[in-house]
């Protein structure tokens, strides 16, 4: 149980640490592969139900997610820089959060929901953490979406998953929002006016 | 003209005359809408209701009722609106039936979502409407529409992930009471711990913070402004005057489900939300330049107000619920008017604009009325909401919040009129001829203005009642 949550908590902070922004799509891969690997050390594989959920875990968030987030990336063109700025403010910020997220889950039953807790709470630090620090669209889709996966770990300590339908609905809506998101991403940039009032829109345009 | 910008209007697609029919077909799909619900409306009493639907799944209460009057009601003017500009679009004709299709999307996703009678379901219609605004936001002609647009959706997103990580919060309270959560509202109060611990109080913070920053209250209001200003106009009014009201369901939903737990952070957690919008609205409208900007930070003043109006709770319970269906109709006149205006003198700057009365005389009209309205003067329904939100402030002993929301509104009242009334009756430095305005363009907007002063002179029988039923549902009296 530990193995799954360790792999999990390590996807986001390694890359959030050490990683530059293309490396990002293998980091969601791993973390959607340890947070299927949670749901069946949790939910075991005999229902069909939880077959179902671990099926769609791997697909749409280990396997599609990235991808659309590697295109998003790609069309770009950009540099490849830093997801989080490289500093040692930064990091001790970084650290302080992650330390107090596993505080946050501490007085919970203990064993593995503490554990758990912990690890959720570490992982929407982090991606919080990487959206003040880093205004770039890919890092913030990159943060966007360790936030979900961290929302779908706290979901697997349920001790029955939701409905089907639910679960198919919500991973609808995910799916639908990271392609919605990477296209609006992967666009390349105009310049920006430096203030909304300076700009002088062609007359009957589509007002 | 900015050189970018008359570049890409003069290299863009031509305008869709092609598929002119797809105005005409939103209008006749917003009035069937309008229909069906005004049908069902006038046959079904109040008594009879809730009427559950799809297996419990969907439930017409006085609730969605009440909302799904205004946002059909609403996006009837909106669609007329579009219809009479489609010709104008500077869009493919693929890009055209995308817009119509994104928007016939969201009004279905909004008219479901507001009779979800789950809250799950519920959170994923918001999500839903949300995935079809941002394509429509990315189809503004400011210089980066597409980043405007990915703003509101990570924004929203983030948004409604924190709301999803509350409603997590709550089922792990009461599984650590051995209870199984049911998400269905009419089954949720009863499915709760009655002792309020920890993870609930938690849970409940989340998605009132998360709900509130998809009103565009502060803290996290400031994808609101860039995105109101940035989409299309029709986007604008659809934002401000239909996705506005999902969220206000859904808090509604939850102060329904928790009336009656002791819940007592919750109204604090709102006032100092409430009161934050405004203070951010007053400076912010102050140093508007461009009235769809100012518009907008309006609508966070009124953000502002409702949420303070829902922290006193049932002592203003009615005047909020009047507040926020005024608000609708306000935005939605003010948002149309302002399209009419930037496709004149195509512009956004205020200072601009001088004399707007005499070049579109209806047009320049239903601003100032919109205006006043905005401003909460009688007789429009927003003066008695004021009223009556400000007197049950008084009324719950939160002087130093009355004397705030006086004072902002006062300040907002103030550089709204320095920045409106010179665009409106100021005499402009080169003479323009009066240009002339289709009444169909102008029929929905005198629409709008009738509904705001029904609403602050007499509000019809069986609406007032529907008022009054949703009041008493979160506490009101």
């Amino acid at each position: 149980m530990t193995a799954p949550l360790i792999l999990f908590l390590a996807a986001a902070v390694i890359p959030v640490f050490f990683g530059r922004t293309r490396s990002a799509p293998f980091w969601l891969l791993v973390q959607g592969i340890a947070l299927g690997w949670v749901g069946v050390a949790y939910h075991g594989l005999l229902s069909g139900h939880a077959f179902a959920a671990f099926a769609e875990t791997l697909v749409v968030r280990a396997l599609i997610a990235p991808q659309l987030v590697r295109l998003a990336i790609r069309r770009r063109s950009e540099p490849n820089p830093d997801l989080m700025p490289s500093n040692l403010f930064a990091w001790a910020i970084a650290t302080a959060l992650i330390v107090l997220a596993f505080e946050f889950g501490a007085p919970d039953a203990g064993g593995h929901h503490a554990l758990t807790l912990g690890v959720v709470g570490a992982t929407v630090a982090v991606s919080l953490m990487l959206l003040a620090a880093n205004d770039s669209p890919p890092a913030q889709l990159v943060a966007l979406l360790f936030m979900e996966n961290a929302i779908a770990l706290f979901e697997s300590l349920l001790p029955e998953p939701w409905p089907l339908p639910v679960h198919a609905a919500l991973a609808v809506i995910y799916l639908l929002t990271v392609a919605v998101g990477a296209w609006l991403v992967g666009a390349p940039e105009r310049p920006v006016a430096t203030r909304s009032t300076d700009v002088r829109i062609t007359p009957e345009p589509d007002a | 003209m900015n050189p970018s910008t008359a570049t890409s209007a003069s290299a863009g697609p031509q305008p869709a005359g092609r598929v002119t029919w797809v105005g005409p077909a939103l209008v006749a799909a917003a009035l069937v809408a309008v229909v069906v619900v005004a049908i069902v409306f006038v046959r079904t009493s109040i008594d009879e209701l809730p009427v559950y639907l799809a297996d419990r799944w969907f439930v017409l209460d006085a609730t969605s009722m009440l909302f799904l009057l205004v946002i059909d009601s609403v996006f009837l003017g909106i669609s007329v609106y579009m219809s009479s500009r489609v010709a104008t679009w500077q869009l493919s004709s693929g890009q055209v039936l995308a817009r119509a299709g994104l928007t016939l999307a969201f009004m279905v996703a909004m008219n479901l979502g507001v009779m979800a009678n789950n809250l799950l379901l519920l959170w994923a219609f918001i999500e839903a409407t949300t995935i079809c605004a941002a394509p429509l936001v990315a189809q503004g002609s400011t210089l980066s529409p597409r980043r405007v647009a990915w703003h509101y959706l990570l924004y929203s997103s983030m948004s409604l992930a924190i709301t999803l990580l509350g409603i997590l919060c709550l089922t792990r309270s009461a599984q650590l009471h051995g209870l199984a959560i049911d998400f269905a509202f009419d089954a949720m109060a009863g499915s709760l711990p009655l002792a309020i611990d920890g993870w609930q109080r938690l849970g409940l913070a989340l998605m009132l913070f998360g709900l509130g920053s998809k009103l565009g209250l502060a803290p996290l209001y400031s994808w609101l402004p860039e995105t109101y200003e940035a989409a299309p106009t029709s986007t604008s009014a659809l934002l401000a005057a239909v996705q506005f009201n999902i969220s206000i369901v859904a808090v509604l939903r939850v102060l329904q489900v928790f009336n009656g737990h002791d819940t007592g952070f919750v109204p604090h957690e709102l006032l100092i939300m409430g009161c934050l919008s405004l203070t951010v609205a007053a400076v912010q409208v102050m140093a508007a330049r461009n009235y769809k900007r100012l518009i907008a930070y309006a609508c966070v003043s009124s953000s502002g107000v409702i949420a303070i109006g829902l922290s006193v709770g049932r002592a203003a319970a009615y005047g909020v619920l009047l507040y926020v269906v005024s608000a609708a109709f306000v935005k939605a006149l003010l948002f149309l008017t302002a399209g009419r205006l930037r496709a004149v003198y195509g512009t956004n700057r205020s200072s601009a604009l001088a004399g707007v009365i005499r070049v579109l005389p209806f047009s320049g009209a239903l601003f100032a009325v919109g205006t006043f309205a905005l401003l909460g003067f009688p007789p429009f329904g927003s003066f008695i909401a004021e009223m009556l939100v400000l007197s049950g402030i008084v009324q719950a002993g939160h002087l130093i919040a009355f004397t705030l929301m006086c004072t902002m509104l006062t300040i907002i009242f103030v550089a709204t009129g320095r920045s409106i009334f010179p665009m409106l009756w100021g005499q402009p430095e080169q003479h323009r001829p009066p240009v002339r305005e289709p009444w169909v363009t102008t029929l929905p907007k005198i629409g709008f203005v009738i509904a705001l002063v029904l609403l602050g002179v007499y509000v019809p029988a069986p609406v007032n009642a529907l008022l009054i039923r949703v009041a008493q549902s979160i506490g009101g009296h």
